[in-house]
């Protein structure tokens, strides 16, 4: 009648038993604690797209493609490839407060990378097209990589365009980034634009009007 | 009261000794100081396991195991300095940075769809990697794990290899050619033919580059300052990776893991044409292979079997056999 005990209940069991186990409970939940540690997070929001003029396709990783046409919210996750089509434009912000406008013709990959001392990085893949980027709310770490270079950012707003062939130009609305291939890195500032091409060091920061690389954005962002 | 403290201790005292042996790098993994400065230590890349196994390569014991935070490990690359051992991870496209003090991977890289072999360049400032599906080569700053720049390389990107130099980047590609990069312009100026589905490449101790063409039974050297095919020699079905050592006096010889025949054949690595001195019977599926810094032994991973067989170059002989994870392809040791 009162006979409560469960299989599992500790009690039942010899008191060195119990002790054993609650030992290696202790041990195996540091383990856990431990090992959920996730290199690359598939499953975790990594933006959302609110706002598509045109052609506008997320092709997922298990091939599944969405579309947005105008307004909304469309979730965005690790791994996604995002495209933009003839006269099109897109608008979305991520989790971490990035806000990104992609210009017509525009192709890439939603990535990360894990460091222990760092944690999580936000990495997107530009292969074609033209984006611009504004860190809202603080320092914002993200990196854009480009077929012959990387521009990694905190806090910031550019302008990033890539050529069929990989060239890349890089033009800074406000802040600083630091604009790398393998051949060397220049640090970019304000109002000041560097070009990137395969297999030269980034050209040294040349003054430019910021403004053409702002107007392009007015239409998505309203 | 009596009945939870019964309970608590034995959980504290649990999570004190797990903190006490993460902060001290997993003592149980520490190596064995030997004078000379010759500790042999042995890596595999366990692609089925998605780990890599650690042995001491002087004392045949197997050190333990490391978890790659990946899928699929497959290729290895260690640093000159023994600092870093990069892995790829083919199952889902990344890189890991192993640190081998902690034994610990510090970082994770997505480079492209099917991350097929790693190569650090001359200097260890860059890591290159083959990602098979996007024909392209990904090359990582290895100071700061970011990529700064993609290659595009022929069909299929198997195998990497520098040359002594530098100047030349050799890659293998399933289009049944090596392309040959001119690594200051990171662009491909050749591609040469060579045989069915070329996919180990390294830098022999003759300054040439000696490749497997494991889709035939052969393998074949590059003459680096034509960029020719300098030789080939027939070997036996699907040889995969090759290692360079000595027996006694004579040498250095190329050692060729050979699947179809599971030996290690023996090639002569000292004349300008190819010729098979022995042959040495291993287990099942031989596939990775590296020698000691010294020459004297060679380490040969098993992808049937899962264990590494350390074999006696002077005697041909095979003095251990360790268990490692599943299905190892790639073995490096520590120089």
């Amino acid at each position: 009648m009162n006979d409560t005990r469960t299989l599992f209940s500790l009690n039942a069991l010899p008191r060195l038993t119990r002790q054993f186990l609650s030992g290696m409970c202790g041990i195996a939940l540091c383990l856990g604690v431990v090992s959920t540690s996730q290199v690359h997070a598939a499953d975790e929001l990594a933006a959302n797209a609110i706002n598509a003029i045109g052609d506008f396709t997320v092709f997922r990783t298990d091939g599944i493609q969405e579309q947005l046409e105008g307004k909304g919210s469309l979730p965005l996750y690790e791994g996604d490839r995002v495209k933009t089509g003839k006269g099109s434009q897109a608008l979305m912000e991520f989790t971490n407060g990035v806000q990104l406008a992609l210009n017509e013709d525009t192709d890439f990959l939603i990535l990360s990378r894990w460091e222990q001392s760092k944690g999580f990085t936000r990495v997107l893949r530009l292969a074609t097209g033209e984006v611009w980027v504004k860190t809202m709310g603080g320092p914002k770490p993200l990196e854009i990589e480009t077929p012959v270079a990387t521009a990694a950012v905190k806090q910031t707003e550019f302008n990033l365009k890539v050529e069929p062939d990989g060239q890349t130009t890089l033009t800074v609305v406000e802040g600083i980034v630091e604009f790398g291939t393998a051949f060397g890195t220049c640090p970019i500032r304000t109002s000041t634009i560097s070009y990137g091409n395969r297999g030269k060091k980034c050209t040294k920061p040349a003054p430019t009007n910021v403004s053409p690389n702002v107007a392009w954005t007015q239409g998505i962002r309203q | 009261m009596n009945q939870q403290l019964r309970l608590t201790t034995p959980l504290l005292i649990g999570v004190a000794l797990f903190t006490l042996a993460n902060l001290t790098g997993c003592s149980a993994l520490m190596p064995t100081p030997k004078p000379g400065g010759l500790n042999t230590r042995v890596y595999t890349a366990n692609e089925s396991s998605n780990t890599v196994t650690v042995l001491d390569g002087d004392n045949y014991k197997v050190m333990g195991d490391i978890d790659t935070l990946n899928y699929g490990a497959h290729d290895l690359a260690l640093s000159r300095d023994g600092k870093q051992l990069w892995v790829t991870n083919l199952a889902n496209g990344r890189v890991s940075v192993i640190d081998t003090d902690s034994l610990k991977t510090i970082a994770s890289i997505y480079t492209g769809t099917r991350a097929h072999v790693v190569a650090l360049t001359n200097n260890n400032k860059h890591a290159w990697v083959a990602n098979i599906t996007d024909n392209t080569i990904s090359i990582i700053d290895t100071s700061i794990y970011r990529i700064l720049g993609t290659i595009p390389v022929g069909k299929g990107p198997m195998g990497i290899a520098f040359s002594r130099d530098g100047k030349y980047a050799y890659v293998s590609s399933q289009d049944k050619m090596v392309n040959v990069i001119d690594t200051t312009a990171h662009q491909v100026i050749k591609q040469i033919p060579v045989g069915p589905n070329p996919h180990f490449l390294t830098l022999g101790p003759d300054g040439r580059i000696w490749g497997t063409n494991t889709g035939s039974n052969d393998i074949y050297v590059i003459d680096t300052t034509t960029n020719e095919i300098a030789g080939t020699v027939e070997v036996g079905p699907a040889p995969q990776q090759i290692a360079f050592a000595l027996k006694g006096t004579i040498g250095p010889n190329a050692y060729v893991t050979v699947t179809g025949l599971n030996k290690v054949v023996v090639v002569n690595a000292t004349s300008p044409t190819l010729s098979i001195r022995e042959q040495i019977d291993v287990g099942e599926e031989p596939n990775g292979i590296w020698a000691n810094a010294v020459g004297t032994q060679i380490y040969v991973g098993h992808t049937k079997s899962n264990n590494v067989m350390v074999v006696d170059t002077g005697t041909s002989q095979i003095l251990a056999t360790l268990p490692v994870g599943r299905k190892p392809i790639r073995v490096v040791a520590s120089r």
